[in-house]
């Protein structure tokens, strides 16, 4: 990894000086950088913050604010374990009480969001504060229909972005972090992910989340939805299974959350006829596979929701919650290659996306559809754990 | 009368003495005689010519058995020790798929490669014995080693086919191509065939006739598939003509629109 210093000398004379809050700026474009300057001087006083970062001022800028060069990598959609390795450490030079960390285009967040998401860690004793965007309805579409039912039903987090790329940390929380990131380094995982929900679950820290607002989310340089699918919810598997001991223990249900704005829903009539072509397809292709991961009576649901025209297709709750409960078994117990079975649900995810467009527009809202999902999950998680502990009984 | 009946006994006696058939029998019953109990014994000689190569065999094969178990058992023990799926899970992190763990798969080959090492060794060493205790040369052990390094061809090839055709199913499925399921019987088909010329090169079974019939029935399902997919898709091969030439410079990377992000939904 290069160590190119792109700060100027004359930013570097407070380097060592201590902050109540340090913002490490993960690696964007300049012109993103700048607004996150902006931002950040006007949300916070010069005297409380330093910034940490590899992005090189624009030319021409000048900013009171105090910089530290961190070392270079490169941008990603995703918070990179170096960049958690980067905050405790950063945090821990300069004494920070809150850690934030701004993943990239994080110039659309709005200074207000910025000061919700310090206080949190700074004033409401929160370990892990999560933003909690508003997006349109058909964007983060993974994260609805798995990230967030998994983690909320076994991890009990109500947080809507587990996989969010801005965080507030406390100082213990960015060194657990670090710890989880120096471990997933040493085995050479550069672009792997970490979940920091699931880690302040299993630590025992307070974790919520602060509505932020609107935000542009950066989307992965490879717009395949088949590395990007095998990506997360691999890593997500894979978190799954290393915490097993913990998930599995009765855990009391979160608080309801607080509603959100609704957006308006986005024109996605088009794309369903595809995906649910796409399901079809699979349906007719993939049942050698599928049988060896699903059970016969979601293969027999699935038959019948293949038959539905795209107009008046649904994916039942229950059903995807059963499907990915199974897919996650399957992973567990190595039933297939992994990448095959990743690839495998593909067509399933595709079908619920279908699904989902189509209950909105049938006039119900994004997020209630996906709360009754998640809810979905947390029903039927009694399922998951029987069979992560007697796998050989094939439930029907 | 006393010379009378003393010539008639004579008479008598030399009749019987001189009879061919009771010769012929005794002479019968002792040539079979004879003759099975070389073949009893050069059965024995043989089979005490044999005895120590087997003994050696089953001796080989169990003392190596045994050491496959003891190094089984102490490599899962160590590895289970230095905590060894841990560090292979997270080294390879997904990648890692077969249906066994790291250690139970290490601690398997170890004992496997004992065994399979005790069976060469027990080989030899029978094939040594027999060749110095027999006076016939024996044809049959290379082509038995040449049928076990087959039969592991046979199995590598299998696995390695249902791998590729299931990689190769999920792909196009996933790509809606509407032909998977053929791609992906045709690729499984075209490792079987290579598995099984290679086989049956590898005993020595065919000689040209093999080649010329794998060359004949590879090129053909090569061909066959070729015109699968270039007939069944020439429509969507012209539609995708006809779109770049119209919207060159819109899309750069566009392989699979079924699975890329659009415009309206957002995967991530």
């Amino acid at each position: 990894m290069a160590t190119v210093n792109p700060i100027p000398d004359s930013t570097l004379a407070a380097d060592k000086t201590a902050a109540d809050l340090l913002v490490l700026v993960t690696a964007m474009a300049p012109e993103h950088f700048r607004g996150v300057l902006a931002n950040l001087a006007s949300a916070f006083s010069h005297e409380s913050l330093i910034v940490a970062t590899q992005n090189e001022l624009p030319a021409g800028a000048q900013s009171s604010l105090r910089i530290v060069a961190t070392p270079q990598s490169t941008a990603a959609w995703s918070i990179k374990p170096v960049d958690f390795l980067n905050a405790a450490q950063y945090g821990r030079e300069h004494g920070a009480q809150a850690i934030l960390i701004l993943g990239p285009e994080a110039d659309s967040l709005s200074p207000l969001a910025l000061r919700s998401l310090a206080d949190a860690v700074l004033r409401a004793s929160i370990d892990l504060a999560v933003p909690h965007y508003s997006l349109p309805s058909h964007a983060s579409l993974i994260n609805s229909a798995i990230l967030y039912p998994l983690t909320r039903a076994l991890f009990a987090s109500r947080v809507r972005f587990p996989l969010s790329i801005d965080l507030g940390m406390s100082p213990r929380m960015a060194e657990r972090l670090a710890g989880t990131a120096e471990r997933v380094s040493a085995a050479n995982q550069a672009e792997a992910l970490v979940w920091p929900v699931n880690e302040a679950v299993v630590a025992g820290f307070a974790a919520d989340e602060v509505d932020v607002g609107s935000r542009a989310m950066p989307q992965p340089s490879d717009p395949d939805l088949n590395s990007i699918l095998a990506l997360v919810t691999g890593s997500l598997f894979a978190d799954i299974e290393a915490k097993a001991a913990l998930w599995q223990r009765p855990r009391r249900p979160p608080a309801i959350r607080r509603p959100t704005v609704e957006v308006e829903p986005g024109d996605g009539t088009a794309d369903v006829a595809r995906m649910v072509a796409a399901f079809q397809l699979a349906n007719a292709n993939l049942q050698e596979i599928w049988s060896l991961v699903l059970p016969p009576n979601s293969l027999l649901s699935l038959k019948r929701c293949s038959m539905l025209d795209p107009v008046a297709f649904r994916m039942p709750d229950g059903l995807w919650a059963r499907i990915v409960y199974d897919f996650l078994i399957a992973y567990r117990l190595r039933t297939i290659n992994r990448g095959h079975l990743l690839g495998a649900l593909i067509p399933l995810y595709l079908a619920w996306v279908a699904g989902h467009i189509n209950v909105m527009g049938a006039g119900t809202p994004a997020e209630r559809h996906i709360e009754a999902v998640a809810a979905a999950f947390e029903a039927d998680k009694p399922y998951l754990v029987a069979r992560w502990r007697w796998p050989d009984r094939f439930n029907s | 009368m006393q010379n009378l009946a003393d010539n008639t006994m004579q008479q008598a006696t030399q009749s019987i003495t001189a009879s061919p058939l009771y010769s012929e029998d005794v002479s019968i019953w002792h040539h079979m005689s004879e003759a099975l109990h070389q073949s009893l014994y050069r059965v024995l000689t043989l089979l005490i010519a044999v005895l120590p190569g087997i003994l050696a065999f089953f001796v080989a094969l169990l003392v190596f058995a045994l050491a496959g178990m003891l190094l089984s058992w102490v490599l899962r023990r160590c590895l289970t020790w230095a905590k060894f799926d841990l560090r292979v899970a997270r080294k390879s992190g997904t990648e890692w798929a077969p249906t066994s763990s790291p250690t139970e798969i290490v601690a398997r080959a170890s004992f496997w490669i004992c065994v399979l090492l005790g069976l060469v060794i027990g080989v030899s060493a029978f094939d040594t014995s027999y060749a110095t205790g027999a006076p016939l040369p024996i044809s049959l052990l290379p082509y038995l080693t040449h049928a076990v390094g087959a039969a592991l061809l046979l199995i590598a090839g299998v696995v390695v086919a249902r791998f590729l055709a299931r990689s190769v199913l999920i792909s196009a499925v996933n790509a809606q191509l509407q032909y998977a399921r053929v791609l992906s019987l045709g690729v499984k088909w075209l490792v079987l065939v290579l598995t099984a010329a290679m086989v049956l090169d590898h005993l020595q079974v065919g000689g040209n006739i093999v080649e010329l019939a794998f060359g004949i029935l590879f090129g053909g399902i090569v061909l066959t598939l070729a015109l699968a997919v270039g007939l069944g898709s020439r429509d969507l091969v012209s539609r995708s003509l006809e779109s770049h030439v119209e919207h060159t410079g819109e899309r750069t990377h566009n392989p699979d629109e079924a699975t890329t992000v659009s415009q309206s939904i957002r995967h991530f």
